[in-house]
């Protein structure tokens, strides 16, 4: 992941209200205004949240596509997640699971703890605040949910919210991502055979095709498909492999209007690069795909071509496709199991 | 892709397969840019390099594939090793589990690659002797009873990665059937067909 100075600025002093504008240009007058009405949206302490977002819905949605102020991110996160109910109906828990469980997960999680943003200086330190905070929230989660356990990839997730909130509030915005606070649980994406990574790539790969026939024809003809290069955009919402400051926008929109935002980068990264891609045989393609281009990097360049892109009802039809051939092959082995025997 | 003079010049599909943490992407890494990071990434979902390798007077191009390590990714390394001409197999020499999961591999590249695919097994890690878990005789004479070619490795500190993608290359070049280059040999003489393909035993084509 590329580590952008400024956002590690920012992300650190996150109680202040001074915060660069979101091209990296200090923009004091217009930035404090926007930060003032963020604050009145969200009241003291997200007392006023739920009765605004009730109220203006359409208002919260085109702000939050603007970009949650950095110095506001982490209690919104936890507000438009639904993780703050869930820790407020839980207490005690997370520190149940982190000082008396023991997790089979133990030693797997110790071996990626230094390989998960080993360049951030907030995770860098051997056995620093930040090791040891990302090891707590993972070992915390492979308890509290066994069966999913601890899959290389929720580091990067758990990472991305340690670096706005505390252990305790961001193992809990895990769980609400993953088991479905507000959206529809995620947790698919880690369970053995990674059933939502299948559903998510075969939905992606449809619209691409959809979306960029020629594109979607020449990947056909080199036989690239986006398990390839979009596993890891699904598996850990851009959050590997991408720079900080784009990531935490694709986040905040993550966050409020669900995964649907992960597909829209994507197509919206293909479009971007779509006429450079067309042109490239399989050696160049499948390594220009994880190395975009830093100006498509730009997130306010990306997300508005992102947001432009409808996907919502397609995702729906092609969910139910998907839900279709996958009873189908259920059904077909099935029943060959059985002629079997 | 210009032949080299007087020489050959093919591509070959390479998948590296392991344990989590053993050091396929360090291995990659080394092979491809010669460089080592303390604390390389864990790799999610799968990586892509190509490294050109000359070897007598024949040139290799190995189109590598670096997948993620951990169990519950199994079910993505399929794609990865059909159709493969060569897969690395890594374990990590102070860690005895990663030998038994590299055996594994072993076996499922048995059972389930391409038939022509050279298999070699990786013992990496090696510049770490005094927390050796696992005894390079013994990895040999696996590696010997299964037919794989066999090296300890250190990506660390450079021992035996070039030497092992080489051995690779000359293995390929080989099986190579002189005079009927595109015969049933899975290295590639067309430079545009390196992507996956199904393998040759399932494949109706
Ligand atoms: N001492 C030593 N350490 C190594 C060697 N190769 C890799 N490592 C270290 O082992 C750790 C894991 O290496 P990776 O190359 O990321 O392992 P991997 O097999 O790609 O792991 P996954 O991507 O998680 O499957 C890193 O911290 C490396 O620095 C080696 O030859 N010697
Ligand atoms: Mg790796």
């Amino acid at each position: 992941m590329n580590i952008d100075e400024t956002g590690i600025g920012c992300v650190k002093n996150s109680s202040s209200s001074a915060s660069s504008g979101r091209n990296g240009i200090y923009l004091p007058g217009i930035e404090e205004r926007r930060i003032r009405k963020w604050r009145k949206m969200i009241g003291v302490g997200g007392s006023d949240w739920k009765h605004y977002v009730r109220r203006k819905p359409l208002v919260v949605k085109r702000r939050i596509r603007k970009g949650i102020p950095d110095c506001l991110r982490g209690l919104v996160w936890q507000l438009i997640s639904g993780s703050r109910d869930l820790l407020l109906m839980n207490p005690g828990v997370y520190e149940q699971l982190v000082i008396y469980e023991t997790s089979a997960s133990e030693l797997d999680i110790i071996r990626d703890i230094s390989r998960t943003f080993p360049t951030h200086v907030f995770f860098q330190q051997r056995h620093g605040p930040g090791q040891r905070s990302l090891y707590n929230v993972l070992k915390a989660y492979s308890v509290y949910d066994r069966d999913v356990g601890y899959v290389q990839g929720m580091g990067f997730l758990a990472g991305l919210l340690l670096l706005y909130m505390s252990e305790e509030d961001a193992f809990w915005l895990l769980v609400a991502l993953l088991k479905g606070a507000v959206h529809s649980p995620m947790e698919g994406l880690y369970q053995v055979g990674l059933p939502l990574v299948q559903k998510y790539l075969s939905q992606f790969e449809q619209l691409v095709k959809e979306k960029f026939p020629k594109l979607g024809e020449h990947f056909s003809e080199e036989m690239v498909n986006p398990s390839m290069y979009a596993s890891q955009w699904f598996i850990t919402v851009f959050s590997y492999s991408f720079p900080f400051p784009l990531a935490l926008r694709i986040w905040d929109v993550f966050l409020y209007e669900g995964v649907k935002v992960v597909f829209q980068v994507g197509l919206a990264l293909l479009g971007y690069c779509h006429d450079e891609l067309i042109k490239l045989p399989f050696e160049k393609l499948v390594p220009a795909l994880k190395n975009f281009p830093e100006d498509a990097m730009n997130p306010d360049v990306l997300l508005p071509m992102a947001f432009s892109i409808k996907v919502s009802r397609r995702l729906l039809e092609l969910e139910e496709e998907h839900k279709k051939r996958n009873q189908g092959m259920l059904q077909q082995s099935t029943s060959s199991a059985k002629q079997k025997r | 892709m210009a032949s080299t003079a007087g020489g050959k010049s093919s591509n070959a599909k390479l998948v590296l397969l392991g344990d989590a943490g053993t050091g396929k992407s360090s291995i990659v890494l080394r092979f491809v840019k010669n460089q080592f990071i303390d604390f390389q990434e864990s790799t999610i979902g799968a990586a892509f390099f190509s490294q050109t390798l000359t070897v007598d007077d024949a040139s290799v191009k190995f189109d590598i594939w670096d997948t993620a390590g951990q169990e519950r990714y199994h079910s993505l390394a399929p794609m990865y090793y059909r159709g493969a001409a060569a897969a690395i197999v890594a374990y990590d020499i102070t860690n005895q589990a990663s030998f038994d999961r590299a055996k594994k591999w072993v076996q499922e590249l048995q059972a389930h690659g391409s038939s022509g695919t050279v298999v070699a097994l990786a013992g990496n890690k090696a510049d770490l002797i005094d927390s050796r878990k696992v005894s390079a005789e013994e990895a040999r004479r696996y590696a010997q009873d299964n037919g794989l070619l066999f090296m300890e490795t250190s990506a660390k500190l450079a021992t035996n990665v070039s030497e092992m993608f080489s051995q690779i290359a000359k293995r390929l070049i080989e099986a190579q059937p002189a005079g009927n280059p595109s015969g049933t040999s899975l290295l590639l003489q067309t430079p545009s067909s390196t992507m996956p393909r199904p393998s040759s035993c399932c494949s109706s084509s």
